[in-house]
């Protein structure tokens, strides 16, 4: 049996590489990698390190197919990709009434590093800011700085299938430098908003936001929320599935920093971005999209990642509230229908 | 919309780089824009029957698998080589005939989605009709890649116990991969068997279409790989047996 277990996981893996999905996704490569447009971000020297020309598009299906393009392996930074994966982690460890007295879920339409708190409530806006984010590492459980980390990991782990370091230059740099984010901490500390162990939390904050991972993982994070919050890979669960509509309609409202709004109008898929490059993109009970490019655009998402899912979302019909019959069909374009012409 | 056609078989020896120069060039003499790509990296050999000369040869498939050249720029056309004139044309991307390179690409092994980008890249480039795989006897990543994307799949065997049940493995892994269309070529049949006899035993015993049937030819064998025989002999027997499977490769 398990000779023909062989020959089936080695089947499926070329039958991926050959699949007319994947021959669109190397087309979307193609068609964009020459794209020159945006800057990496270089607000710390090791950003700035990276390659503009770095492009990979990968997606993962709830039924575990893996489709790759490009440079998928490449580390980055997670960035601001990590938030909506510890708010999960937080309502885990609290519940959603708590964590909610804590961070509000409203769009806030302002910068991701704005310091601005709701003025009833003191709360900051939602996970997804600077500010909500910081509040949410706060609620990560742990009883000290290394076990609150290693249990970040640990999690990170569930969703991608693999073990996860930290980028210390970046790290040490955004410790250094992240004035705005330790007076926004100092100021939810005012309020009483945050724990007093607040430089313990911004290290948390600012090591969650240092985590290496490669476009695979990021498709590997949204394939695990659009499975329920069970790793369609490895079949681990990653987070209940009770909190799995929580991060998802977070990151519908709230993942592309202030152009969450035309996101949602225009392309209809929850996504985060960071500014590493990466955006992670969740198409409930079907796929999860991961794309990797450094240059950004003005709002801080990737340019070519924001085409890549804009084309995935109108050439499959993927928009949530799409009912128009798309042009491709996912699943025949998946299982290779002997009538697409993909060549 | 191109069509790749695979030429594989399990074991070494069968005819198979003959076989898919013969076949590709009766496709282009037809009047269609061919490409064949020389994915026996181990033992490359096909460049020869296209009269293509080791020394006219400057950049290869290996150097598209390092990812030092995009693939057409290891493209060659052979069309006046062989003889292919009028609209019909004939591309070849062969393997580098280097010890070095060989040594190279089988101890770093390459990426095999790079394989299947660069063989669409190939029919892009230089819109092609159709795309001939040449391959490495036996299983392996690139034959299974070849097999997954190929529109048809030909099976080359020797009326030969090592070949037939050779031959059972390969169409058991062609299914597992969803192969579109499946034909069966028996090579160098004995001049005392019943070839059609021979034929439908094939064919029941794989349940899968048998193509053509080919003598043993003493001519083949003169003729030493110098050179396509279909074009040299287009009214040999041999010959019309190819236009006979290009024939069912063009129609189905």
């Amino acid at each position: 049996m398990s000779n023909l277990g062989d020959l089936q996981s080695l089947a499926s893996s070329i039958t991926a590489v050959t699949s007319p999905f994947r021959n669109y996704l190397s087309d979307q490569y193609e068609k964009y990698r020459s794209l020159d447009e945006g800057v990496v971000a270089d607000y710390i020297p090791e950003l700035a390190l990276a390659k503009p020309e770095w492009f990979g598009i990968c997606i993962v299906t709830t039924d575990g197919q893996v489709f790759e393009v490009g440079d998928c392996n490449q580390l980055f930074t997670i960035q601001s990709i990590s938030k909506a994966f510890v708010f999960g982690l937080a309502l885990e460890d609290h519940g959603r009434e708590y964590v909610n007295s804590k961070v509000s879920v409203e769009p806030t339409g302002e910068a991701f590093n704005s310091i601005v708190l709701d003025e009833k409530t003191n709360r900051p806006y939602n996970p997804m800011v600077n500010a909500g984010a910081i509040a949410t590492a706060d609620l990560v459980k742990g009883k000290n700085s290394t076990e609150r980390l290693k249990r970040l990991l640990e999690m990170f782990k569930r969703y991608t299938g693999r073990d996860h370091e930290i980028n210390v230059p970046v790290f040490l740099s955004e410790k250094e430098t992240g004035y705005r984010n330790k007076a926004m901490a100092y100021l939810m500390l005012n309020f009483g908003m945050v724990s007093d162990k607040v430089d313990e939390t911004l290290d948390l904050y600012f090591q969650q936001c240092s985590i290496l991972v490669n476009a695979k993982d990021l498709a590997m994070l949204s394939a695990t929320l659009a499975n329920g919050g069970i790793n369609p890979v490895t079949k681990v669960r990653a987070i209940d599935e009770k909190y799995v509509q929580d991060v998802i309609s977070v990151m519908f409202t709230c993942g592309m920093y202030d152009a969450s709004g035309e996101w949602a109008y225009r392309v209809g898929i929850p996504a985060k971005s960071g500014v590493g490059g990466g955006i992670t993109a969740v198409v409930p009970s079907k796929l999860g999209i991961g794309t990797f490019s450094p240059p950004l655009d003005a709002k801080g998402n990737s340019v070519r990642g924001i085409k890549v899912c804009e084309d995935l979302s109108q050439d499959f019909g993927l928009h949530l509230f799409n009912f128009a019959k798309p042009e491709r069909d996912l699943q025949e374009w998946i299982t290779g229908g002997d009538n697409l012409n993909d060549w | 919309m191109p069509k790749v056609v695979s030429i594989h078989s399990y074991r070494g020896g069968t005819g198979k780089s003959n076989f898919t120069a013969n076949l590709s060039t009766t496709v282009a003499l037809l009047g269609n824009r061919v490409g064949v790509v020389d994915t026996d990296v181990p033992s490359p050999g096909i460049h020869n029957l296209f009269c293509l000369e080791p020394e006219q040869m400057g950049k290869t498939l290996n150097n598209y698998l390092w990812g030092e050249i995009p693939i057409e720029e290891a493209a060659y056309d052979v069309s006046a080589n062989v003889g292919v004139e009028g609209p019909g044309k004939l591309f070849l991307i062969p393997s580098s005939v280097k010890a070095d390179d060989i040594a190279k690409i089988l101890k770093d092994g390459y990426d095999v989605k790079l394989l299947n980008d660069g063989f669409r890249s190939f029919v892009k480039a230089l819109q092609l009709d159709y795309l001939f795989i040449d391959t490495h006897p036996g299983l392996s990543k690139e034959t299974f890649l070849s097999i997954a994307i190929s529109h048809v799949l030909i099976l080359i065997l020797r009326p030969d116990k090592q070949d037939y049940q050779g031959t059972a493995i390969t169409v058991d892994v062609a299914r597992q991969l969803k192969v579109r269309k499946m034909l069966l070529a028996i090579n160098k049949v004995h001049s005392k068997l019943n070839l059609d006899a021979l034929k439908q035993k094939v064919e029941e015993t794989y349940n899968e279409k048998v193509a053509g049937v080919f003598p043993l030819s003493e001519d083949v064998v003169q003729l030493a790989s110098e050179g396509v025989f279909c074009v040299k002999y287009p009214d040999h027997p041999i010959s019309q047996e190819f236009r006979k499977v290009a024939q069912q490769i063009i129609e189905g």
